[in-house]
């Protein structure tokens, strides 16, 4: 499914003596199975973007459409089930979430609640449980029996299991180990090239350099630049008004150039820097 | 070196729980060196500081604190010697604002006010929150209330500050900053920081790292011979170095000294290879 | 009521403790009105201790708002059940008759009086001065052992986690709408089920979060609230001497005015 995004303006408390904006005037796509990333620091409005995808928050000017479905500052709460059964989300810290008395039964939530039969929903709990790295003996125990990192991955088992066509990623990996971390990520890669559109909340711009295919950087609730991050990473503009940090590979070329090296593009990846120092000092 | 804090055969069972948490453990912290220690999730880090703090009890083994092993009836003098920064900043702020939440520790020596107004005012300077001396945690973002987690220990004059993951939960921009304040504070406090993270970057600013796995400690060096380790560091729950990621891809085709290079040895060793082409 | 709005007046200044007792005070002389002129005589009063404040008026009218069907239906019930010996007009159990209005008018200016005043209070005094208050207020009760100073740390600590966890609430809700909660559809169980996914989840955040603030109150050297000294200290200057003195005055007014 497509996302648009159409003149968004998104006020908190409007008509009171502290209104502000978290969203002004946002316009854009975010398309259909592609790993796009947002970017932006703490309280740029990324978070208050993404929860107009589901209808968390509605606009207070603007449209979004995802897919054929448009959300106006008009929608009402009735009839939002279908919409937000097509797009998952994995809130920040989202272990918060978990309540049953059993794993299977949080996993189970979810699809339930979409309509799906208690049987499919169990199904689909087994199979959940497998692909976010856990044992299936797991489902029987209590959610608040488990470490902080199995809680973390029930609970994406649990945004998983409806099998929403796009999944909002509030930076997931807060807070786990660098194994948990790559684990975690490369699931969210391996769910894209299965068919998946994700939409990726971080300040990781190492994940997003290694990860996306499409970026976006919000800054005080306006989007203010948008492409694939290649291109993203090397805007001068943004760099040099402190508005973007570089992923590793990029910073540490651009002080290679210091002396001697030169780079058309900074190359983002550690694989990109390493083929192009060998390409440099090699002299092919 | 003067030892500032030791541990030998410490031994810790959480109760119900089947496998031990501290496993035999030795270990020296000296005086004013800043010390990491690493480990997968429940390898034993947090208990480890919750120990030193008596804040649970070991079942076997002495924990020795400036020179006193502590025990039920110190453990209170043993605490004002040191300070801890929990991870969440939201869960350890006690205060109604900045300037009570840094009085807290204050108030519980029973300090004379006066006093007590002083100190807290030479802390908030300490770690630049002088200015929001007034303000309510709500209004903070998770660096600033880090920030004022610190001035709360510092104003107790410690000697020893334990950082228990106290970045993890703080963005970028947030985590630069504690982390600065804290190297500028501990040679200007004369502190022992004892820093348990999972973040290379972190380690990078202290002058020794611990690895513990299972309870015990599976190595102790200086940050370059831990960082040799390479890819095994993820197993210790620690990300490999940006440096020896890229080291290891250009080792096939470009000749680079053995070892762990820092980001300066290493751009020192491109630049030297490119003028000599 | 509203929540602390920082500002700067007089009315900011003055002693916590005596802003909370006269207030007090004030809802009870209330009572004491009878006619025409003890109402405007309050409410001039009021308007001008809302004037010194210096607070934008619509918050005081936003303070009315939680309770406007109550006072609706108060005045409602004054207008149309008042009894009276000559009604202006009368339908079935209804009557409505001078007597009625006047009741009625007396009751919402009741009303009035009593929102804007304590509203004043919560506007101008930080929910921690409140505290500090209750606490230097029940002083004396340390006399027969009650633990005043830990009841008082109870209350600010109870305090400062109120915004975080509604904060915790929003998000939990959030994360339940997200799959496929819809709060306040269907029929009563239905409704009551749908709020065991926000309420377990809290009581278990609460947990954590408790946990985690004893152990950093410990490692502070909290022990048990005895042997501490206190950083907030209350002072009370000339302004609030002026204060009481002022509202003597206004009851003496209000005493004067009612036999007029």
């Amino acid at each position: 499914m497509e996302i648009t995004f159409e003149h968004v303006t998104h006020s908190y408390n409007p008509n009171s003596p502290t209104a502000n904006l978290g969203l002004d005037d946002v316009s854009f796509k975010i398309q259909d199975k592609k790993f796009t990333a947002i970017v932006g620091q703490t309280g740029s409005g990324k978070s208050t973007l993404v929860r107009h995808i589901n209808a968390l928050l509605k606009p207070t000017s603007g449209t979004i459409t995802v897919g054929d479905r448009v959300i106006t500052p008009e929608t009402n709460n009735k009839n939002l089930k279908p919409l937000r059964k097509q797009v998952g989300m994995v809130f920040q810290f989202p272990e918060s979430q978990l309540f049953e008395d059993t794993v299977e039964k949080d996993i189970m939530f979810g699809p339930m609640n979409f309509g799906a039969s208690a049987d499919d929903a169990r199904e689909s709990a087994h199979k959940m449980i497998k692909l976010v790295g856990l044992d299936e003996s797991l489902l029987e125990q209590s959610p608040f029996d488990l470490s902080g990192g199995q809680m973390r991955r029930v609970a994406i088992a649990g945004v998983l299991a409806s099998d929403p066509e796009t999944i909002i990623l509030d930076e997931p990996t807060a807070g786990l180990d660098p194994v948990g971390r790559q684990e975690i990520m490369d699931l969210f890669k391996s769910l894209q090239q299965d068919g998946k559109t994700i939409i990726l909340i971080t300040h990781n711009m190492d994940d997003v350099a290694n990860y996306a295919e499409e970026m976006a950087v919000i800054h005080r609730g306006k989007l203010i630049a948008q492409g694939i991050p290649q291109e993203v990473f090397n805007n001068q503009e943004l760099l040099k008004e402190d508005l973007l940090t570089l992923p590793k590979s990029a910073a540490f070329a651009k002080e290679l150039t210091e002396k001697g090296f030169s780079f058309e593009k900074l190359p983002i990846t550690i694989n990109e820097l390493g083929t192009e120092i060998e390409q440099q000092l090699n002299g092919d | 070196m003067e030892k500032i804090i030791s541990i030998k055969d410490l031994n810790y069972t959480y109760p119900e729980a089947k496998r031990s948490a501290i496993k035999n453990l030795s270990l020296d912290i000296y005086k004013n060196e800043w010390l990491s220690i690493v480990g997968k999730n429940g390898s034993g880090k947090s208990t480890l500081t919750k120990l030193i703090d008596g804040l649970i009890e070991a079942d076997s083994g002495t924990i020795e604190v400036a020179g006193q092993i502590i025990n039920e009836e110190n453990i209170w003098e043993a605490r004002t010697k040191i300070g801890i920064i929990f991870q969440n900043p939201d869960h350890q702020f006690v205060g109604a604002t900045v300037e009570d939440d840094v009085a807290f520790g204050l108030e519980n020596q029973g300090m004379p006010r006066e006093e007590m107004v002083k100190a807290v005012d030479e802390a908030l300077i300490l770690v630049k929150m002088a200015d929001f001396k007034e303000r309510d945690p709500q209004s903070l973002s998770g660096g600033q209330k880090q920030r004022v987690a610190i001035a709360g220990v510092l104003a107790t004059k410690p000697q020893i500050v334990i950082m228990d993951e106290s970045t993890s939960m703080l963005d970028p921009d947030g985590r630069k900053t504690v982390l600065n304040l804290v190297q500028q504070l501990r040679s200007q406090q004369d502190l022992t920081i004892i820093s348990i993270t999972h973040d290379i970057e972190e380690t990078e600013l202290s002058q020794r790292i611990v690895v513990l796995n299972d309870g015990q400690i599976v190595s102790d060096g200086k940050p370059e011979e831990i960082y040799d380790l390479g890819a095994d560091l993820q197993k210790f729950g620690l990300e490999e170095p940006f440096t020896s990621e890229l080291v290891s891809t250009l080792r096939d085709t470009i000749k680079l000294p053995d070892g762990y290079l820092n980001e300066e040895e290493l751009k020192e060793q491109l630049w030297k290879l490119h003028s000599n082409m | 009521m509203g929540r602390y709005l920082p500002g700067d007046s007089l009315v900011y200044r003055l002693d916590p403790r005596g802003k909370f007792l006269l207030t007090f005070y004030f809802v009870g002389i209330v009572f004491l009105a009878n006619n025409v002129a003890s109402y405007a005589f309050l409410l001039a009063f009021v308007i001008f201790a809302v004037f010194l404040s210096k607070i934008n008026f619509g918050f005081f009218l936003k303070g009315l708002k939680p309770v406007f069907w109550l006072i609706l239906f108060t005045v409602a019930l004054q207008l149309l059940f008042t009894p009276s010996a000559n009604p202006l007009w009368h339908w079935g159990i209804f009557t409505f008759s001078k007597e009625g209005l006047v009741i009625a008018g007396y009751i919402f200016i009741r009303f009035i009086l009593i929102i804007f005043i304590s509203t004043l209070l919560t506007l101008t005094t930080t929910p921690i001065e409140i505290s500090d208050s209750i606490e230097s207020i029940l002083k004396p009760l340390k006399k027969i052992k009650f633990p005043v100073t830990q009841v008082a740390l109870m209350l600010s600590i109870a305090l400062r986690f109120v915004p975080l966890l509604v904060d915790e609430t929003t998000k939990i809700m959030d994360a339940q709408r997200a799959r496929g909660v819809d709060f306040g559809e269907g029929g009563l169980i239905k409704r009551i089920k749908s709020f065991v996914p926000i309420l377990i989840p809290l009581f278990v955040s609460s947990f954590s979060i408790a946990y985690d603030l004893a152990i950093a109150m410990e490692s502070r050297g909290y022990k048990d609230g005895e042997g501490r000294s206190k950083y907030r200290v209350l002072s009370w200057d000339r302004r609030d001497n002026i204060m009481v003195i002022f509202m003597a005055a206004v009851t003496g007014i209000l005493l004067f005015l009612r036999s007029y």
